[in-house]
């Protein structure tokens, strides 16, 4: 059922697959990042290099439209944009095309979209605030803008005070229609409770701004503080489905398609699963958006599936943390 | 602590109500615990990558009794494929299980789609017709499961070899043919319980592999009667004759009768009653009636297809085992184990539950010698149903397999019990594929399976399993590109599906890509098609294959990104004009066309390779045609208004010996006044911050002004 497909040094401490699964660039605690081709577990990286001086905490993939690219979020806030390039097959380099500095707070999470041909990259900052930048060129990766900078707070008007976040989760939305407006949802783990609750943020074309759409928790929730969210592929569900993973579980949302005379988009909880012993590390859906893996502290990866009643279940766990020989 | 599940709120369907505790498996990574991270990605449908991060260990630990090897590891990724199915057959059986299936599965959709468009058809005549389709799809698939049964093969018979070793069926194949008899096969519904006999033929054997059964008892007999003297005197022999009697094997029970010592030439004299006997019995055994369309070769047995005429010949047989039951021989045989196991065999012929019993080993065995010794008609399925309870309770058995479950339920008239035991025991092919059973004749079940639910997404449970297996396929790189089949058989959100599998393709490899492209054909996907081109044509600018790239690009029409490959072109001639440069270009130039691209800079680089190649024509003083294309080729860029400032300067003094040619010049007035005030404006922007004049001797401008200036001269003077 199993097998191993690759071997990881030393110090590796966090990992990102390509879109399609084949390629895994993992960040190394000395501030290498190592890229992995083969399924084969005793060759080597296919390339390895130093991307800063400090540890390497996320790496992310940029849609392939946009060419084998990552993003590396450094410990000391730093962001820097790598792009695999070659003269041919043979001479592959990885080159710095972007480097943004971590200037006062540090970038958390970054996650990309693509909204029609546009790349956007959606950052979350220590201090609460959301920055979205825009790629200038369709080939390169080197120029970017920046479009929009907000805090994660449906009111905008009141004044809060500064957050100190720990940890940022953002999906965007997975739609690919030429007319899907862009939107991602995004949470917090901070101290301050209006800044966690995960908000739905799509982009307002007729005034060109972002405005929350939607708030994935329930009055009595909206303190809780995410450790992540993931938004299932819709490949024609009336509803999207996002899940979001808190101290009390991890909750599965509908969120309807089409705004409400409001402007919001209708929401409802429909599963609140408890499993992981501890707090969730990571949530996945699959590529139908029907199974949801999620990983934590527990070392299990637990599989979530809905049954033909809409009830959601624990269809399978798989243990990482047993007795190994 | 295990999954807990969500409040189950409103149900639609009264089945599964009970969610089952998750099935917990060890992942084998081989790094030390605990774990400092886990990470989970999904890749193609159901394979999940996972990287498990080891806790970098304290110095201390590290150096102690850990070979080197293992301090340098930091993690291991494992790749996890779920959801495959049984064991019982192996991958490559299921691939080729999978692949096999393709024909018959797509055949009956086209079917289905041609009959449903005649057939605003009314429902009840398309309901008449469809069964058949389905029969025959049902035994393409059947074939594919295992080869049938044949008789044998050989001239002479070995008189001993009573059971013959025949490939064994899996029960993916045994179960499949129990819904084909319940579900689709209408013709011989009538004579379901003789199915029912011929099917258990086949189960038997995969019942032996775990509990007793009388497949085993008499492979058993079989390898003992070839060294025993005297068989009638055994008691295994008189056991197994009724234990297959019990279960309408007649062929072996006629074999095995004559086996009987008596029948030994040597014999005859002596026990000629007792011979009698026997063939008394195996007489009335091969010509016990049965209700079915015909008996394979080789079987015995006499055939009646109608009801009535069953009952005549079932009622004379019946009379014809009473009167030998009765009848005054008994007395004078006096092999008490031949008087015994005849008699015996008799109880069972005329029905005694109790005989019935002790001869069978399974309930299953003893549910079929129901059908033929005490109720040989078709029943409702709730009798059906009770009757297995019935035999159960008789004889109880602790293992309940995958089949049994499948059997109940179709007892049970319960199509989802039916699908779930299915998807439990055999996988989502079987339920993918056996769908199609379930709904051939029965109502009940297609209105089940093709309402359209909210819960799932509003798709159906048709949909929703066709989904499942398509996404099994999409896990393995030999199987994906069958997945479009039966994606394109899902109405709602198979198209959806697909349209991710082929984005989440590989765009390095050129074969994948140009599969990845035919799909998209097939299915009129252009966004998704366009898409995998414009990744495939970034990937090869990206890479050092500029011309793969640009081609891509165009098919893709990504103007966006052909634009500013014109405007990367652009700007690299503008930075270096000389003619090595340029030729490096000047392929792709070519290759972006002039279809593509609305920018200035597109335009400006077709004529200026127009330009270059007539300049090169004019290699020496006497091309005075090439000399005079070039010229105008030069007006021409001088005048357009997308040829940008900064390149005036170079293209003049390229073309300097032009302007100074000698005899006529090439040049008018009215042209030699345009590229003078041109030179005029560029002298003016000269003074401008963002003025570039490239690599150009400090006297470019005063050259050009000269050679502007004579031919000026030679101009007027030729045209006054």
């Amino acid at each position: 059922m199993e097998r191993v497909v690759a071997t990881l040094e030393k110090g590796a401490q966090c990992c990102g697959w390509s879109h399609g699964g084949r390629r895994l660039a993992v960040g190394h605690a000395d501030g290498a990042v190592s890229v992995h081709d083969s399924s084969d577990p005793s060759t080597r990286a296919s390339a390895r290099w130093m991307a800063h001086t400090c540890g390497v905490i996320n790496v992310v993939w940029i849609p392939p439209e946009f060419g084998d690219a990552i993003a590396c979020v450094c410990a000391d806030g730093a962001l820097s944009l790598w792009d695999e390039i070659g003269q041919d097959a043979q001479a592959v380099t990885w080159k710095m095309c972007k480097f943004f500095e971590g200037t006062g707070s540090q970038v958390l999470d970054v996650q990309f979209g693509v909204s029609l041909t546009t790349l956007r990259m959606v950052a979350a900052y220590s201090d609460g605030h959301v920055k979205v930048y825009e790629s200038m060129d369709p080939l390169e990766l080197n120029k970017w803008q920046l479009q929009a900078e907000f805090q994660n707070v449906i009111d905008s008007v009141s004044r809060f005070g500064k957050p100190s976040c720990v940890s940022a989760s953002i999906a965007w939305s997975p739609c690919r229609g030429e007319n899907q407006q862009s939107s991602f949802v995004l949470g917090y783990n901070s101290d301050l409770s209006q800044f966690n609750s995960p908000k739905i943020w799509e982009f307002e074309e007729a005034h060109q701004r972002w405005v929350p759409v939607a708030e994935l928790a329930l009055p009595g929730d909206k303190g809780d503080r995410v450790h992540a969210v993931a938004w299932a592929l819709n490949i024609g569900r009336p509803y999207e489905v996002v899940a979001v993973a808190t101290c009390k579980g991890i909750a599965i949302w509908h969120v309807g398609l089409n705004p409400e005379s409001d402007g919001r988009l209708s929401t409802e909880k429909v599963a609140l699963l408890a499993g992981h012993d501890g707090e969730v590390w990571q949530l996945d859906w699959d590529m139908s958006g029907m199974t949801l893996a999620s990983t934590g502290a527990d070392g299990m990866v637990r599989l979530w599936q809905s049954n033909l009643n809409g009830v959601w279940h624990e269809q399978a766990a798989l243990e990482c943390n047993g007795v190994q020989h | 602590m295990p999954g807990r599940a969500s409040d189950p709120g409103n149900s639609l369907v009264p089945f599964s109500p009970e969610v089952r505790d998750p099935v917990v498996y060890p992942i084998r990574h081989g790094i030390k615990t605990p774990l400092f991270r886990v990470f989970v990605s999904w890749s193609h449908g159901n394979l999940l990558n996972v990287a498990c991060l080891q806790a970098s260990p304290p110095e201390s630990n590290a150096a102690a009794g850990t070979a080197e090897s293992e301090v340098n590891i930091g993690g291991k990724v494992v790749e996890v494929r779920l959801g495959d199915g049984d064991g019982e057959i192996n991958e490559a059986q299921r691939r080729r299980i999978a692949y096999g299936s393709v024909p018959a599965f797509a055949m009956l959709q086209s079917r289905r789609n041609s009959l449903s468009m005649m057939s605003r058809m009314a429902s009840s005549s398309f309901r008449n017709e469809w069964w058949r389709h389905v029969l025959e799809y049902s035994n393409q698939i059947k074939d594919l499961l295992g080869t049938p049964r044949l008789p044998s093969s050989s001239v002479i018979e070995d008189p001993k070899m009573v059971l013959q070793q025949i490939e064994e069926p899996t029960s993916l194949k045994v179960a499949w043919e129990l819904m084909e008899i319940f579900y689709v096969d209408k013709q011989s519904s009538a004579w379901l319980p003789e199915r029912l006999v011929d099917w258990l033929a086949d189960y038997d054997c995969i019942l032996a592999k775990t509990e007793p059964a009388i497949y085993s008892k008499l492979v058993n007999l079989q390898k003992k009667i070839v060294n025993i003297q005297v068989i009638e005197d055994d008691p295994e022999y008189w056991d197994g004759i009724s234990s297959a009697l019990a279960v309408g094997w007649l062929d072996v029970v006629v074999k095995l009768l004559r086996l009987h010592g008596s029948y030994q030439l040597d014999q005859l004299g002596n026990r000629e009653t007792e011979n009698g006997l026997v063939e008394a019995v195996a007489v009335l055994v091969s010509t016990m009636p049965r209700m079915r369309a015909d008996v394979p070769t080789g079987k015995l047995g006499q055939c009646y297809k109608t009801k009535p005429d069953f009952v005549k010949a079932w009622e004379k047989w019946r009379g014809h085992i009473t009167k030998l039951e009765c009848s005054a021989f008994w007395v004078q045989c006096g092999h008490r184990q031949t008087r015994e196991g005849l008699r015996n065999l008799l109880q069972i012929m005329l029905g005694n539950i109790k005989n019935l019993t002790t001869s069978t080993c399974h309930w299953m065995e003893l549910y079929i010698s129901h059908f033929l010794f005490i109720r040989p008609f078709s029943m409702g399925l709730e009798g059906m149903y009770s009757l297995a309870q019935k035999c159960m309770q008789l004889k109880p058995s602790s293992n309940s397999s995958g089949l049994i479950g499948v059997f109940m339920g179709i007892l049970g008239g319960n199509t989802e019990v039916v699908l779930a035991e299915c998807s439990k025991a055999f996988g989502p092919w079987m339920v993918a594929h056996a769908m199609e059973l379930l709904m051939a004749t029965d109502d009940h079940a297609d209105i089940l399976l093709h309402e359209e639910r909210y819960n799932l997404g509003g798709i159906s449970m048709e949909e929703l399993y066709r989904l499942i297996y398509a996404q099994v396929l999409s896990s393995h790189p030999l199987t994906w590109q069958i997945a479009p089949t039966y994606l394109a058989s899902c109405s709602k959100q198979g198209l959806g599906l697909l349209e991710v599998l082929l984005y989440r393709q590989s765009a390095h490899n050129y074969r994948v890509t140009l599969k990845n492209l035919e799909i998209c054909r097939l299915y009129e996907l252009e966004n998704i098609s366009e898409c995998i081109m414009k990744i495939a044509g970034v990937y090869y600018w990206k890479h050092g294959r500029r011309g793969s790239g640009i081609h891509w690009l165009q098919q893709a029409h990504d103007e966006v990104r052909l634009n500013r490959i014109a405007q990367q072109l652009f700007d690299c001639i503008g930075k270096s004009i000389s003619d090595d440069s340029f030729k490096q270009w000047e392929g792709l130039v070519e290759l972006l066309g002039s279809e593509v691209g609305t920018a200035g800079g597109l335009e400006f680089l077709h004529k200026y390779r127009d330009f270059k190649r007539s300049l090169h024509l004019v290699h020496d003083k006497k091309a005075v045609d090439a000399a005079r294309q070039t010229v105008e080729s030069l007006v021409q860029l001088m005048r357009s208004p997308s040829t940008p400032r900064r390149f005036w300067l170079p293209l003049l003094h390229d073309s300097v010996h032009l302007l100074n040619w000698q005899g006529r010049p090439l040049l008018n007035v009215s042209e030699t006044t345009l590229l003078l005030s041109k030179l005029q404006e560029l002298s003016m922007a000269k003074l401008h911050p963002d003025f570039s004049d490239f690599d150009l001797p400090p006297q470019a401008l005063a050259t050009v002004r000269l050679a502007l200036a004579k031919n000026l001269r030679q101009a007027i003077l030729e045209e006054s």
